[in-house]
C-alpha cells in the first residue's frame, strides 16, 4: 500500500480533528448572542436531527421507495420514526436515531451491533425516498444487506464527527454526550475553557480566533468535513460528484491564494449565518480584486469584460450532482468555456 | 503470440511501393512488377520462414531458433522472428541471446507490453535487475499483466526486484495485492519476509540459518495483509518472543496495522525504536503516524532524527518537511520537500505538502502548479465520474 493510500484511511478515520468540549451553545449565547441566534438555524446547526425534532419526517409521515422485491417505508408516529425494510415475506424495522442533513436526509441505523447507513434518504427536491448516493450501484442480496451500508466504526467516527457536536472525543465515539449538528464548540476549540474563566472572571483565556487563519488553513479547517484538497486528490475523486467538496474546488480555481483572505471561505460565508442564496450578492466579495477600485487587487485580477454583476452566475456554474438529487455551486472559479469538461 | 502488431509486412504492401516508385512509367512498371517484387525479397526468405515455424510446431526448439536466426539475418525488421527466437531462447533458459532478440523486436515495435515482460524477466535472470524492474514496470502499465495468467508472475518478479533493489514499501505493496489475490505459497511468503525485514537479498540468497525466520515472517505479515488481524496478532506475538532483537519486526507490524488500527502501528514503531534506535525508517513512520493523527509537534523531533540517520531516504525529507511545514515553520520545510523530489521526482505527498507549502507563503503560481502536479499524479488512479 503506497503511503499516500494509507494516509487517506488514515485522514477518513480520523477526519474529525476538531476538540470538542462539553460546553452547551446555551453557555456561549450569554455573551455572544448574535450568533447563537442565528447560528442554530444554519444548515450546519441542523446538520443532524434527533427523533421528536425532526421537522421533515413530521411533515411526511409517511414515505416509501421500492427496489426490486425490497420495500422500504419510513414511518413517523408522534415523534418516533420506523425506517422499515421488508422482501415481502420478512420485515425488518429500525428507529431512527440519528438523522443526518438539514433537507436531504440520510439515518444511520444500528440493527444487531452493526451501525448502517440507510440505503435510501430523504430528497427535499422530491419530497420523498431514492437511493442514498451512491448507493444504486449496491445490490442486496439478503433482506439484512438491504438495511443500508455497513459502515466501519472509523465510517461512523466520521459521520458523528461531523454532523455532531461532543460525540467524538479523543478520536473515539462517545454518543451519550452528543449534541446535534454543529454547535459553538465543534469549532472553536477551547470555548468552554474560555467560557468557564468567563465565568470566573478571567477574560484572558481566549479561544483561537478563527478569522486570523490563513485562507489556506480555513479550506483546510473546514475541509475537516467539507473535505479538504489534500483529501480529494489522494483519494482521485474526480468528476463531478467531487463539486460538493467546496475546499478543494475552491483551491483549484486560479484566483485562489493562501495567503490572500478575500479568496477564504469566511469571506464568503459566515457560518453563523443561513448560507446566502442570491448570487448578486456575492459581486462585492468579486469585485474585491476584480475592480479597479480594489485597492490591494494583485496586477492579474483580471477586469471582466462581459458583465459587472452576477459574477457567479458565469464563473461558479450550477452543476447537478450525478446520481442524487442535487445541484451544487462549483467553487473553482473560472472562465467558463462552451463544451468544456467538468474540470478534475 | 498474435496481433497487429506482430502482423509481418505483406507481398501486396512491398509491392504497393514498387509501383507508387515507378509512377509515372506505368506502363513500364507493369511490365517489370514481378520481377521487382521478386528483387525487393530474399530468394530463402519464405523457405527459411517455413521451416522456422514447422520446427517450432514440431516442439524441435534448437532447429527452430537455428531457422528463426537465418531469418532475421535475411530480414532484420521481421518483428515475428525476433519474438519467437526471442520466446523460445527463454524457454531454453539462454538469456542472454532472449533478451537480445526481444531488443531487436522491441525496436520494431516499441509498445510491445509482453515482449517487455520477457525481456525483464531474461534480466532477472541474467541479475540485471535495475533494467529488469524498468522493464517490468514499463510492460505493466501497457497492459502486459492485465491477463491474469501473466499477473502473478509479473507482480511477484515486480515485488521481488523491489526489496532487491530496497525499495521495500513498494514491494509489500505488491505482495498485498498478491495475496489478496490469493497468491500464497512459499515463494511468496519467503519474499514478504524479505521485503518486511528489509533484506536487499533475493529469496534464493537468503542464508539457510535465516530462512526459517524469514518465512515466519512472510506468512505472519501476509495474515495482516490478507485482513485476518486476528491470526496476524497471534502470529507477530509469536515473533517477538523468538526473534526478540530482529530488527524491523515491529516495523513492519506497525507498518501493516497502518490503516486499520493507528494507535497499535504507533506503539509498534515506538517498540522498534526500542530494537533498533538507529531506524531512520521507524522513526520516520512513527512521526508520520502522530502527524497523520494531529500532532506534528509531537511528531518533529522523530521526523528530524529521522533526517540525521538517513537523509537519503525521500521518506525521511518528506516527513521532516511536512513537520516543519504543518508546525508553522514553511520555510525551513520547503528544502527538504523539495530534496524528496530530487529523490522521487513523482513523490505525490512532496507536491501535496509542496502546494500546501507554497500556498501558505503566497506563492499563488508555485502553488498553483504543484497543484495540477498533483492532480495529474493522482488522475492515474481516479476515479472518473464516482459518487464516491
Amino acid at each position: 500500500m503506497r503511503i499516500s493510500e494509507v494516509l487517506l484511511i488514515l485522514i477518513l478515520c480520523c477526519s474529525s480533528l476538531f476538540a470538542q468540549s462539553g460546553q452547551t451553545a446555551s453557555d456561549c449565547a450569554s455573551c455572544h448572542r448574535k450568533q447563537a441566534d442565528t447560528q442554530p438555524e444554519t444548515q450546519m446547526g441542523r446538520a443532524m436531527q434527533l427523533p421528536g425534532d425532526n421537522q421533515t419526517l413530521n411533515a411526511h409521515p409517511k414515505l416509501t421507495f421500492h427496489r426490486g422485491s425490497f420495500t422500504y417505508t419510513v414511518e413517523t408516529l408522534r415523534g418516533r420514526t420506523e425506517y422499515s425494510v421488508s422482501d415481502g415475506t420478512r420485515t425488518i424495522s429500525i428507529p431512527v436515531q440519528w438523522a443526518m442533513g438539514a433537507e436531504a436526509q440520510t439515518w444511520l441505523l444500528e440493527h444487531d451491533g452493526q451501525m448502517y447507513e440507510s440505503m435510501v434518504s430523504y430528497y427535499p427536491t422530491i419530497q420523498g425516498l431514492d437511493f442514498t448516493v451512491g448507493d444504486d450501484r449496491i445490490t442486496p442480496k439478503t433482506l439484512e444487506e438491504a438495511i443500508g451500508r455497513p459502515l466501519p466504526t472509523e465510517g461512523v467516527t466520521t459521520c458523528f464527527g461531523c454532523h455532531a457536536t461532543n460525540a467524538v472525543v479523543n478520536h473515539t465515539l462517545h454518543l451519550k454526550s452528543l449534541s446535534p449538528g454543529v454547535t459553538c464548540e465543534h469549532c472553536h476549540v477551547g470555548a468552554g475553557d474560555h467560557s468557564d474563566a468567563e465565568m470566573a472572571g478571567d477574560s484572558s483565556n481566549l479561544p483561537p480566533l478563527l478569522q486570523k487563519l490563513s485562507s489556506e488553513d480555513i479550506s483546510n479547517f473546514c475541509g475537516q468535513c467539507h473535505r479538504t484538497w489534500e483529501l480529494v486528490v489522494r483519494a482521485g475523486w474526480r468528476g463531478p460528484a467531487n463539486v460538493r467538496f467546496q475546499p478543494y474546488r475552491l483551491a483549484n480555481s486560479r484566483c485562489f491564494d493562501g495567503k490572500d483572505p478575500r479568496i477564504s471561505c469566511i469571506a464568503c460565508h459566515d457560518p453563523h449565518q443561513k448560507v446566502v442564496r442570491d448570487v448578486a450578492w456575492y459581486d462585492r466579495k468579486c469585485l474585491a480584486c476584480h475592480s479597479r477600485a480594489a485597492s490591494a487587487a494583485p496586477p492579474h485580477a483580471k477586469i471582466c469584460p462581459v458583465a459587472k454583476a452576477n459574477c457567479a452566475s458565469c464563473h461558479m456554474p450550477r452543476v447537478p450532482f450525478p446520481g442524487g438529487h442535487f445541484i451544487f455551486t462549483d467553487h473553482d472559479i473560472r472562465v467558463v468555456r462552451p463544451n468544456q469538461p467538468y474540470p478534475f | 503470440m498474435t496481433g497487429p502488431i506482430l502482423q509481418p509486412p505483406t507481398r501486396k504492401s512491398v509491392l504497393r511501393r514498387a509501383v507508387a516508385k515507378l509512377i509515372p512509367g506505368l506502363l513500364m512498371a507493369l511490365l517489370l512488377l514481378p520481377l521487382l517484387a521478386r528483387g525487393q525479397q530474399s530468394p530463402n526468405f519464405d523457405e527459411v520462414e517455413a521451416s522456422a515455424t514447422a520446427a517450432r510446431e514440431q516442439g524441435d526448439v534448437s532447429r527452430a531458433v537455428e531457422l528463426y536466426r537465418q531469418a532475421v539475418e535475411l530480414r532484420p525488421n521481421w518483428p515475428d522472428g525476433w519474438w519467437y527466437l526471442g520466446v523460445l531462447q527463454y524457454g531454453s533458459n539462454a538469456y542472454a541471446p532472449a533478451a537480445d532478440a526481444l531488443s531487436h523486436f522491441i525496436n520494431l515495435t516499441p509498445n510491445a507490453g509482453p515482449a517487455l515482460a520477457l525481456r525483464g524477466l531474461c534480466e532477472f535472470e541474467q541479475a540485471q535487475y535495475p533494467q529488469s524492474l524498468q522493464d517490468l514496470q514499463r510492460a505493466i502499465a501497457l497492459g502486459a499483466a492485465n491477463e491474469p495468467r501473466n499477473a502473478g508472475i509479473i507482480f511477484y518478479h515486480e515485488a521481488l526486484l523491489l526489496t532487491r533493489l530496497g525499495r521495500y514499501e513498494e514491494a509489500l505493496a505488491q505482495y498485498t495485492t498478491l495475496v489478496k489475490h490469493g497468491s500464497l505459497s512459499d515463494d511468496v511468503y519467503a519474499g514478504i519476509g524479505l521485503a518486511g525485514l528489509r533484506m536487499p537479498l533475493l529469496p534464493k540468497d537468503i542464508d539457510s540459518s535465516q530462512q526459517q525466520m524469514v518465512l515466519k515472517v512472510g506468512q505472519a505479515a501476509a495474515s495482516v495483509m490478507n485482513g485476518d488481524l486476528t491470526a496476524g496478532r497471534e502470529a507477530f506475538q509469536n515473533l517477538f518472543t523468538l526473534f526478540p532483537a530482529t530488527p524491523n519486526i515491529h516495523y513492519l507490524y506497525g507498518y501493516l496495522l497502518f490503516t486499520v488500527d493507528p494507535t497499535e502501528a504507533i506503539a509498534q514503531f515506538r517498540r522498534e525504536l526500542n530494537v533498533s534506535p538507529a531506524s531512520a525508517v521507524a522513526h520516520s513512520m512513527l512521526a508520520w503516524a502522530l502527524g497523520t493523527q494531529g500532532d506534528f509537534t509531537a511528531a518533529l523531533p522523530y521526523a528530524k532524527q529521522s533526517v540525521a540517520e538517513d537523509p537519503s531516504l525521500a521518506v525521511t525529507q518528506l516527513v521532516l518537511g511536512k513537520d516543519l511545514v504543518e508546525t508553522g515553520d514553511v520555510n525551513a520545510g520547503l528544502p527538504h520537500l523539495e530534496a524528496v523530489l530530487k529523490i522521487d521526482p513523482q513523490n505525490l505527498e512532496a507536491h501535496i505538502a509542496l502546494a500546501k507549502a507554497y500556498s501558505e507563503l503566497g506563492r499563488k503560481d508555485d502553488a498553483r502548479r504543484e497543484r495540477l502536479l498533483c492532480l495529474t499524479l493522482s488522475g492515474k488512479q481516479a476515479a472518473p465520474d464516482a459518487n464516491f
